[in-house]
């Protein structure tokens, strides 16, 4: 009797006991997810029905999903990024890389040139071409007497062959390639491999340009494009005016007004060369750049400038260095030198180096370190610019043939004279 | 070598592309530019004599010599004065450069010489330069190379930038084959021959051998040899970097090769931080592709093989089998069948994880 009585009692509890365990549950589990899950199995093993598995509360972000911003939808040939930051593409579709993105909004940018090499110029011409290419404005300021001569020079975008992709931007997602070795694979079925990013609009924000082709007419002739010469100015009285009437049309401040988003692009060829008219005020040029550089802040536009560092003293040298947002400089390899063809590979591909000295960072007090701070620069199928990091070659010499395509790769170390 | 740059100022201006020029730069302790631009000087005349030269004559804007000093030196060579009248027209900024003669002294007109009065007006050079090229006949596409004996003196009237600016134009000019140019470099800041250098397409220092600049001793020598450093610009963007030895003789200047390792100079300048190549080569891709990984053919139908780094179990058994067969002539005698203690395991083991690598 008793044993029955203690049975029965035993089972009207536990179906209540279990009620009550499963409605705290159900409450908890929106806020805990899969731990409670399991426990929600357990506890209703007793009696009950088991309540279906409920999805867990944590999903895998999905690659293609945008990084929430004030700005609903950045204007086109802009990206956003972290910290409130929005970027615009060089032109050359490593050095955005490289950069962490491109050329950040609002700053500017420096290129110590090489007396000895036009390299400058190729970076130049990709920024223009790519601001051309989105529509955004430019203002191009260049020593010459004929600066709208230099945009007959401005390269074309590179036709897309889809089917062949670079062999770089298969590397970071290219998780099908690494075969893993696990005995239990067999017992489940095939994964799905992740989604590759979406490519299209990659390319439009940073496109390749084919630097045998020229931009078409219809590009260049857009009204949105100014030039000036800089041989003939005497002070840069002028090319400061031309510069705030451009950035103050591409204000920051009214975002709301969407027509206004659009960004704006300043391009400076050879700012302290010898054969401009205020060549030797040197304190002049330092506070047009100061006033410039405040302007920018201000604005939705990104200022390229290039000068020769080898003609400015060194403390004046030192001080445009410290102005620069992010400073970039190229170099000129020397021709059939053997010491460094044998110490790089892919060295006769090389038309110089590109050396990557500051980066930008705005509302952070992080700094970008970059593993690699110099990069050779070379053309692929004697068309379009990439960057490589540069690599040793192999010591042995006959072991050469195998490593014949440089690509870029993980760091390690090399002194170049060291073994 | 020497003549390699000689062979650039002949070749002259390629189309669509501005002048070449070659700048001179010679220092105190190698005071030997104005020999070498004689030397490329005389060339180019016999050059332009020999019409192998894009440039059908040359006008030499005189500063630090006087046109005369030019004029018997081309003559002592073995060219007259008919023929120079056609080929050469010398700018003389040495005889009154700022115009203190008065006007009425005698000059003789000279078909060759024009005098110049008035050198600190650049733009006025540039002019007079233009004339003389128009004014030796010939048509709009006849081109003239220039050669400006002393880019220093005319440093010390005009200013940097309107220099710069003057040889900047004359390059793009359509009019100019090549320019040449001698500079010393102690004379200014180092601002002005880095501007020089800037604009230049060949650059020719002259050093001197022996870098002990103080010893006595060698001062003689550097008087007459030096050692002719030349940094072309080539098109592609790359340095091409010579190196010859000057010597200078009686009758002129003679270059000889030089068997030293300059490349050591340039690649101690660039050291850049150089990484290894983890990158597989086609050959090396297919290879990886042909690796059968140890769990990769499970699930195919074929028998599971553990592979537990000894022989495998159907070996031994098919070894036992025919030592059992030849055991059973000798049943007479004594054997030993020996059975490991692990061969009863089942290969799966616990305590090694690679004991059920299944390859």
């Amino acid at each position: 009797m008793g044993h029955s009585e203690k049975k029965n009692h035993f089972n009207q509890s536990q179906p209540k006991k279990a009620q009550n365990d499963s409605a705290f549950n159900h409450r908890n589990s929106v806020s805990f997810g899969e731990l409670r899950n399991s426990s929600v199995m357990a506890s209703t093993a007793g009696g009950q029905q088991p309540r279906p598995t409920r999805p867990s509360s944590f999903s895998r972000a999905s690659p293609s999903s945008s990084p929430s911003s004030p700005i609903p939808s950045a204007p086109p040939g802009v990206k956003l990024g972290v910290n409130g930051a929005a970027y615009i593409s060089s032109g050359i579709p490593d050095l955005d890389r490289i950069l962490g993105g491109g050329f950040l909004i609002g700053s500017i940018v420096m290129v110590m040139e090489d007396s000895d090499a036009p390299h400058h110029l190729l970076l130049l011409r990709n920024f223009m071409s790519q601001g051309i290419v989105h529509g955004q404005s430019l203002l191009f300021a260049g020593p010459t007497r004929e600066p709208r001569a230099f945009l007959g020079t401005l390269p074309a975008v590179l036709s897309k062959d889809k089917n062949v992709l670079r062999k770089n931007d298969l590397d970071p997602q290219d998780k099908e390639g690494l075969r893993i070795a696990w005995q239990y694979k067999k017992y489940f079925g095939e994964q799905n491999s992740p989604d590759s990013i979406n490519r299209d609009s990659k390319q439009d924000y940073s496109s390749n340009f084919d630097l045998r082709k020229s931009l078409e007419r219809h590009l260049i002739n857009s009204p949105n494009i100014e030039c000036i010469n800089t041989q003939d100015l005497y002070d840069l009285l002028q090319l400061e005016n031309q510069c705030s009437s451009f950035l103050s049309k591409l204000s920051r401040k009214n975002l709301e007004d969407k027509s206004n988003l659009n960004a704006g692009r300043i391009a400076i060829q050879s700012l302290s060369a010898p054969q401009c008219g205020y060549f030797e005020k040197d304190w002049e040029i330092l506070s047009f750049i100061k006033s410039l550089k405040a302007n920018l802040r201000s604005s939705n536009s990104v200022a390229l400038i290039t000068f020769p560092n080898s003609i400015l003293s060194n403390s004046i040298s030192k001080r445009w260095q410290h102005l620069a947002d992010t400073l970039l400089s190229v170099r000129a390899i020397p021709d059939e030198d053997k010491d460094l063809a044998k110490l790089l590979t892919g060295y006769q591909d090389m038309l110089g180096f590109l050396h990557v000295h500051k980066v930008a960072q705005f509302n952070t007090q992080v700094p970008v370190i970059l593993d690699a701070s110099t990069y050779s620069i070379k053309l692929e199928k004697r068309k379009s610019l990439i960057l490589e990091k540069l690599n040793q070659a192999p010591i042995d010499g006959s072991s050469g043939a195998s490593y014949a395509t440089a690509g870029s790769c993980s760091s390690s170390k090399g002194s170049a004279l060291d073994f | 070598m020497a003549k390699f740059i000689v062979k650039s100022l002949r070749d002259g201006c390629l189309e669509g592309d501005h002048a070449p020029s070659l700048a001179i730069i010679d220092s105190l302790h190698s005071p030997l530019g104005s020999h070498a631009f004689r030397y490329f000087l005389f060339s180019f005349v016999s050059l332009v004599q020999n019409e192998s030269s894009q440039a059908r004559g040359i006008v030499l804007v005189a500063f630090y010599r006087s046109p005369d000093y030019y004029i018997e030196g081309l003559r002592s060579i073995g060219f007259d004065a008919s023929m120079l009248e056609k080929w050469v027209r010398i700018l003389d900024c040495y005889s009154d450069p700022l115009g203190w003669k008065s006007k009425n002294s005698e000059s003789e007109i000279s078909k060759i010489i024009t005098v110049l009065n008035n050198v600190k007006d650049v733009d006025g050079i540039f002019k007079s330069i233009l004339d003389l090229t128009t004014g030796s006949g010939g048509d709009s596409k006849t081109r003239f190379a220039v050669a400006f004996d002393s880019v220093n003196n005319m440093l010390r009237h005009s200013s940097l930038r309107s220099v710069s600016s003057l040889l900047i134009n004359l390059r793009s000019h359509e009019r100019i084959s090549c320019l040449f140019y001698l500079m010393h470099s102690d004379l200014h800041e180092p601002k002005f021959t880095a501007s020089l250098e800037y604009i230049s397409t060949m650059i020719a220092t002259l050093e001197n051998q022996n870098s002990d600049n103080n010893n006595i001793l060698f001062m003689e020598q550097n008087y007459s040899k030096a050692n002719f450093n030349a940094r072309l610009k080539k098109r592609n963007g790359r340095v091409k970097l010579l190196c010859e030895e000057m010597c200078i003789e009686q009758n002129g200047v003679k270059f000889n090769p030089i068997i030293t390792d300059i490349n050591t100079v340039v690649t101690q300048t660039i050291i850049p931080k150089v990484q290894f190549n983890l990158q597989l080569s086609e050959k090396e891709k297919l290879d990886r592709a042909n690796v059968v990984l140890p769990f990769e053919h499970q699930g195919k139908g074929e028998n599971i093989q553990i592979y537990d780094g000894r022989k495998s179990l159907s070996d031994n058994q098919i070894n036992v089998h025919n030592n059992n067969n030849k055991n059973t002539n000798n049943s007479e005698k004594g054997e030993i069948h020996y059975l490991r203690d692990s061969d009863d395991e089942r290969p799966d083991s616990d305590e090694d994880p690679d004991d059920d690598l299944d390859i």
